[in-house]
């Protein structure tokens, strides 16, 4: 395994992270380390333990064994501190997850709210601003099943924005979406790259990957394969279950 | 030859408005105290550990596996071997209504909540929302909705039920027309506006079901 040295400090750090459900093995002693402001994408074949390590890091998943280090907080550790780093970690799914019986107001309200506990009046000039960032200002005051596919995922990423996270985690946040609604999403993804968020993505969008991604990661069957920079991901390529996955997505 | 005379129920409304107030009573106290009853024991299977979420499961299928008559007579009579004073009947009444109506909402209140999608919890915990804003802003409102045809199914049985309370002496409808009857031989025109009274306490709760779902119908289009 290819271990991509750090040049800065880590705010998220796994180690031997593993994962069972009954006999199968879902993840298998990962260890990754994230800096702050790096974009870290992972890809690699379904089933593979993508989604599930990615779901580790905010205690959606609970681990079997390891330990994840979020700025200071670990995990396992007191009950608490699933809280505290869910506060701090913002997660876009796949299935956007919106309130469905809630305005987009009050979806980007309510955690602001009672996570954070600042004040309505805030909260609601914050879901403004956060609206309008990723460019849907006007369509604030509608339910969630009254927006588009790309609507309704940008509206997810400004909710998960609404907490001020340190860190955004991405579960295939195009997968869901119809071909023509995946650029706008990108275009958010993009953007918060751009700004400096530190990022994990886990996406089949490679190309989209290959291009905002300061680091690449390569799961397969639980384990983490390869981590390289995108240049090296692509051109060396040594690996041959990597090559053989490239070959069939690219 | 079966002459129909109005005469006989006009003169007997006092008493028919006597049975029809204890049969309101019997329905709104049962539901009130069934459906905190049911959101107890719902919660109690859901969240609970030890041996809590055994027994409120237990408690759902007793009592909603015994016929109503039965609990009913069960608290009357064999209350005061138990407890040692006798229940009035109508305590005896709105107790074992009350039971049998919590035991079937707490199996409603358990289908809504099961059906929120595990996405929209997940959202919730992702974002840091603490566990009491994540039930009562994101998984009870949505699980409130799912089960509103199914509570108004319970409202009217409990209606329909509630005529059992007769049989041990509760002055409802039911015990207000028959005594009546007994003494006047008019079963057929008591019997009928006993009827007419009941259809109209339910007819509302069926339109409210009907309306409701087509609601449910157009928003999920």
């Amino acid at each position: 395994m290819m271990i991509h040295n750090q040049n800065g400090e880590a705010i998220i750090s796994c180690e031997n992270v593993s994962k069972r459900y009954g006999a199968f093995v879902a993840l298998r002693n990962v260890s990754l380390d994230v800096a702050r402001g790096e974009v870290v994408c992972i890809v690699g074949p379904s089933g593979g333990g993508k989604s599930t390590f990615l779901r580790t890091i905010n205690g959606l998943e609970s681990i079997d064994g390891g330990t994840i280090c979020f700025d200071g907080i670990t995990i396992p550790g007191p009950p608490r501190n699933v809280r505290l780093i869910r506060r701090e970690v913002g997660m876009v799914f796949q299935a956007f997850n919106l309130f469905p019986h809630m305005t987009i107001r009050k979806n980007l309200i309510l955690a602001p709210v009672r996570a954070r506990g600042i004040s309505y009046a805030e909260a609601n000039e914050k879901a403004e601003r956060l609206l309008r960032r990723v460019g849907i200002g006007d369509q604030i005051d509608k339910y969630p099943d009254q927006l588009s596919g790309g609507q309704q995922q940008r509206v997810a990423i400004a909710r998960a924005l609404a907490m001020e996270p340190k860190v955004m985690l991405f579960d295939e946040p195009t997968s869901a979406l119809d071909p023509e609604m995946v650029k706008e999403v990108l275009e958010v993804v993009r953007e918060l790259a751009a700004s400096g968020m530190t990022m994990i993505i886990v996406t089949h969008e490679i190309g989209f990957a290959r291009e905002i991604s300061s680091r690449m990661v390569f799961m397969m069957d639980g384990s983490v394969v390869v981590d390289e920079r995108p240049e090296e991901f692509f051109s060396g390529a040594p690996e041959p279950r990597l090559k053989s996955f490239l070959s069939k997505v690219l | 030859m079966i002459s129909f005379d109005v005469s006989e129920v006009i003169r007997s409304l006092p008493e028919l408005w006597i049975g029809l107030e204890f049969t309101l009573i019997l329905v709104f106290t049962s539901l009130g105290l069934g459906t905190l009853i049911g959101l107890l024991a719902c919660l109690g299977r859901l969240l609970g550990n030890g041996l809590l979420p055994w027994f409120c499961a237990a408690y759902t299928t007793i009592f909603r596996g015994i016929p109503e008559v039965v609990l009913m007579f069960w608290i009357y009579y064999c209350g005061p071997l138990l407890g040692g004073v006798r229940p009035s009947s109508l305590i005896a009444a709105l107790v074992a209504m009350s039971l049998y109506v919590g035991a079937l909402l707490s199996e409603v209140f358990r289908g809504g909540i099961l059906a929120v999608p595990k996405g929209q919890v997940e959202a919730a915990r992702s974002l840091g929302v603490p566990e009491f804003w994540v039930w009562t802003s994101v998984i009870l409102p949505q699980a409130f909705r799912v089960v509103i045809p199914a509570l108004i199914g319970v409202a009217a049985l409990t209606v329909k039920v509630s005529g059992i309370a007769s049989t041990i002496g509760v002055t409802d409808l039911v015990y207000q027309a028959n005594i009546i009857a007994g003494q006047s031989y008019r079963y057929f025109e008591l019997f009928t506006a006993v009827g007419i009274f009941y259809f109209f306490i339910l007819f509302p709760m069926s339109m409210l079901a009907k309306v409701y779902e087509r609601k449910l119908a157009m928003r999920s289009r």
